[in-house]
């Protein structure tokens, strides 16, 4: 029996400031866990909008077995079911090519999935908006070169379903390349020694190994297509398709708004992406690692023969269609003067850029976003690694509590948090309504197991004895901590706040219920253009952007060597 | 002054991990617990520095209480004023030879460390790679670091987690001398756990041997190793033949009549199960041994089984009185060889057979 196994509670003496730490970090997570939470029950059983006078009602509730409502729920279910087995699909063929074939360009196709990771949804959303609606690219130029209808639509499921799939695919390889990597490589040349094909190799024994771990991205996969909030929006209103996140949007942005209504399906919603989180958390703790082992093993790769280059094919696609295609289409429409799917016959301005950098809007909207990202994720790292040692080193009566209040808003889609927010501080007496503060706060609260997860990872591996070395030293718990545990976690943190910072910086749907003119940020800003139909405006701000935060990534990853671990 | 523990008691979720364990380490003194897996001895250690609470019973530092189960006393491990070398050496990686062993001091406010640092440093050695990081050190070298570290405090206790476990044999050697050394020069009193035998024998003032919670004996190393209390704790030290015997009238006999000359007390006839030690090396094999008897010496004949050679001798299985016994030689010996084993009486002592239970004596045998 380890010594680990045996960690009993902290003795009960004088704690000095850990005791404090403890009660106000519980309190912080339970309200920012709970507040919106509470505020969606309360808000559904209301009539009028937040902050307004009005009567109680069970209507919303009602209203939730409506044939809208419950066609919405199925549309939803639709979409987000072929987006997970079309991304599942393609992330994991990806993981396998990269990692377990000669394919020649892993680090290549690696650096440019991380890339395509980061690509802001809805920016994808409207890139391929430009692109294949009735009166977009593709279906102009069939029109012009090849007198053709296309009559392509990308306002439909199977657009929708197409864009969420690309910008869903990076994440599933993400997901499922430790694993692959990860895998002990003698079960597969037992096969290959007993004849079997690469193919039948990778049928019978590699997917088989790796069940575990694809179920478990296909639940993650899963709450991330019932959370989309950008891509069915942008897509879906034109089309008439709509999902449960779309419903509460128009439900609060457009009149007539039916608050009430909305905080229901949001808690609805919320109920079925909670469930699949929960469900995916008991698999991903029992069916740990009967494959994965801690020798590095050298595997053998695939040689690809007469597939290389469909598979260079395919992976060429992906990025086009994923990442490249995207940028070049904005940064043409950003260009452009009139729209028109010839570039050849295009007239060429700078002034979309130009006005954007001289106006004041997104100059402020710009700053805003780098506060709330950089001193987000400053807060949010402080208080993941502070949840995190409470939760996985110390752990004091009530821990468990805290890990699941850190978990739970996780599994809340963030159109629906927002909404919870705007319902919960229209009524408390805190003035955060219209504030930075408040949108921090939103963003904290969606993203903290980022922080936890990582800053936990790291604690579980300091041995026990590295503390009790300082403690027996002479060092206070709070000195140990301060002169040992942080300096040796480091690279973990700095990896915690990377991911939390460009977490920030991408978000829209927890903020766009929530902004004010004042508290705008670059994605409410692209967004806001975007519904004005202003085109250029809107993907000349998007190319800004994201030079700007790639701009950010390098320089992080420069300055942090412990963030570069991804 | 020194280290007084008394009627510790342990639980862990459902199990009493110590079940009631006494005993004093005088000034200067250095104590081993001793004992197999699970037996908790480094449960105590723990309790004694803090790094656990204790359910029952009190442990005092130089006459002070630093925890008492009654009266909820616990002072914390970093106001205990100890030094302690962890199993896995614990020194940390993000600091220098240098930083590591200075922390004791710097931790308390002292301001110019380097006298202090360079002192312990010279002690263990190490001077020449204060600058040093961790990572570019040998596992002795670590270890040697961490020593340091905990002396360069002063403390007014020693704590050793089995801190040779993870050394090679060669090393271990080496560096229990200097652990040896520097505890007799800073006179501090210590107690060092273990489940190494030659550690325990060779380094200690007293050995505490515990099994399940409970003191088994309290000696010195002589104490333990000719004059076990019972069938566990000599097994647990040195080689051990058991020999199975009965009291035939006014005699001990072997199970096949034999008659046995033994060192045995009052106690052991009362009619509790006893067995009889005979350690190999006191056993005498001789080819061809003389006609008469001599007083106090047993003479049985037996039949060499097998042989083993260690190097340093030769361990045979030699068949005798309807049992197998190990013995040691010079020569080698072909089985089947027909041998005579003798040793004294003195050297066959008898012993409470406790198989099945364990006993507990809170003093240092009666000699």
């Amino acid at each position: 029996m380890n010594r680990w196994t045996k960690q009993n509670t902290i003795a009960q003496h004088r704690f000095n400031f850990l005791a404090p730490l403890y009660a106000l970090v519980f309190a912080a997570v339970a309200l920012m866990a709970l507040v919106p939470v509470l505020a969606l029950v309360l808000g559904s059983l209301r009539d009028s909008p937040p902050g307004q006078p009005g009567n109680w009602t069970l209507e919303n509730w009602v209203n939730l077995a409506s044939p809208g409502v419950i066609d919405t729920l199925i549309t939803t279910i639709q979409v987000a079911c072929l987006t997970t087995i079309f991304s599942m699909i393609l992330g994991t063929m990806l993981a396998l090519i990269i990692h377990r074939t000669d394919f020649r360009w892993p680090n290549a196709m690696t650096g440019l999935l991380g890339l395509s990771f980061y690509f802001p949804s809805f920016i994808l959303g409207m890139a391929w908006i430009v692109i294949g609606s009735p009166g977009g690219l593709i279906n102009d130029l069939m029109r012009e070169l090849f007198d053709i209808e296309a009559n392509l639509d990308i306002y439909s499921v199977s657009g929708i379903v197409l864009v969420m799939v690309l910008h869903q695919v990076p994440f599933v390889y993400l997901t499922m390349r430790g694993p692959v990597l990860g895998m002990d490589p003698s079960y597969e040349e037992a096969a290959r020694t007993s004849g079997a094909s690469a193919f039948t190799m990778l049928r019978r024994v590699t997917l088989p190994m790796l069940s575990y771990a694809l179920a478990s991205s296909a639940l993650l996969c899963l709450v991330m297509s019932l959370e989309q909030f950008g891509i069915p929006v942008l897509l879906g209103i034109p089309g008439r398709v709509t999902v449960l996140a779309t419903q509460i949007y128009l439900l609060c942005r457009f009149p007539p708004t039916a608050y009430g209504l909305a905080a229901a399906i949001g808690l609805t919603l919320a109920a079925i992406t909670a469930l699949a989180i929960l469900l995916q958390r008991r698999l991903a703790s029992g069916g740990q690692a009967v494959v994965t082992t801690g020798k590095a093993g050298r595997i053998t790769p695939i040689r690809l023969g007469a597939w290389r280059w469909p598979v260079n094919i395919f992976c060429g696609l992906y990025i086009s269609m994923g990442l490249v295609l995207p940028t070049i289409i904005l940064l043409y429409t950003s260009l452009i003067k009139f729209f028109t799917g010839n570039p050849l016959t295009a007239a060429y301005t700078f002034r979309n850029y130009i006005s954007i950098w001289e106006s004041e809007g997104t100059q402020l909207a710009t700053l805003n976003t780098l506060l709330v990202s950089g001193g987000g994720a400053l807060v949010g790292v402080m208080l993941g690694a502070a949840c995190s040692y409470f939760t996985v080193r110390l752990k004091p009566t009530g821990h468990r509590v805290l890990d699941m209040l850190v978990m739970l808003p996780f599994g809340v889609p963030g159109v629906v948090l927002g909404l919870g927010l705007l319902w919960a501080y229209a009524y408390l007496p805190l003035p955060l309504y219209g504030t930075m503060t408040l949108i921090v706060v939103a963003y904290v609260t969606r993203f903290l197991p980022y922080a936890t997860e990582t800053a936990g990872a790291r604690f579980v591996q300091l041995d026990r004895s590295l503390e009790e070395a300082a403690w027996t030293a002479g060092a206070s718990r709070q000195t140990g901590v301060w002169r040992i545990v942080l300096p040796l976690s480091l690279p973990s943190l700095q990896s915690g706040y990377f991911l939390l910072f460009m977490a920030f910086f991408r978000e829209i749907s927890a903020t766009i219920l929530i902004f004010t003119a004042s508290t705008s940020v670059l994605s409410v800003s692209i967004w806001s253009y975007f519904e004005q139909a202003d085109w250029g405006m809107a993907s000349a701000l998007s190319i800004l952007a994201m030079i700007l935060m790639l701009g950010i990534m390098s320089a992080l990853l420069w300055a942090m060597p412990g963030a570069r671990q991804r | 002054m020194g280290i007084s523990v008394r009627d510790l008691v342990k639980v862990y979720g459902q199990s009493t991990v110590i079940k009631g364990i006494s005993f004093d380490v005088a000034d200067g003194e250095f104590v081993t617990l001793l004992g197999p897996s699970g037996c908790g001895k480094t449960t105590t250690l723990r309790g004694i520095a803090g790094l656990d609470t204790i359910d029952g019973g009190e442990i005092r530092i130089n006459d002070q209480i630093v925890s008492n189960a009654s009266s909820g006393v616990f002072v914390p491990p970093h106001e205990r004023n100890l030094g302690m070398v962890f199993q896995s050496y614990a020194v940390w990686p993000h600091l220098t030879v240098a930083q590591n062993v200075a922390f004791p001091l710097t931790v308390r406010g002292v301001q110019d460390t380097t006298e202090a640092v360079q002192w312990a440093l010279d002690i263990v050695g190490m001077n020449h790679l204060a600058a040093r990081r961790p990572s570019e050190l040998s596992g002795g070298q670590q270890q040697r670091v961490a020593l340091a570290r905990a002396i360069v405090g002063k403390p007014q206790v020693l704590l050793f987690d089995e801190p040779l476990s993870n050394l090679d044999a060669r090393l271990r050697d080496r560096t229990r001398a200097e652990i040896s050394r520097i505890q007799r020069e800073l006179r501090v009193p210590a107690i060092y756990v273990t489940h190494d035998q030659t550690e325990a024998l060779s380094m200690s003032d007293r050995i505490i041997v515990l099994n399940a919670g409970l003191t088994i004996q309290d000696g010195t190393p002589t104490q333990i190793y000719h004059e076990p209390v019972n069938r566990f704790v000599a097994d647990f030290i040195g080689n051990a033949n058991f020999l199975n015997i009965q009291r035939r009238g006014p005699t001990w006999t072997l199970p096949d009549g034999t008659p046995l000359l033994v060192t045995a007390d009052a106690k052991h006839l009362n009619g509790e199960p006893v067995v009889a030690l005979l350690r190999p090396e006191t056993i005498r094999l001789e080819d061809h041994p003389p006609n008469q008897a001599t007083p106090g010496l047993n003479r049985l004949t037996g039949t060499v089984v097998s042989s083993i050679f260690l190097g340093q001798h030769i361990e045979h299985l030699i068949r005798v009185a309807g049992t197998e016994l190990r013995a040691f030689s010079r020569e080698p010996l072909e089985a089947g060889k027909a041998i005579t084993l003798s040793f004294h009486a003195s050297d066959c002592r008898v012993l409470i057979d406790n198989t099945n239970e364990q006993h507990t004596t809170h003093s240092p045998t009666p000699h």
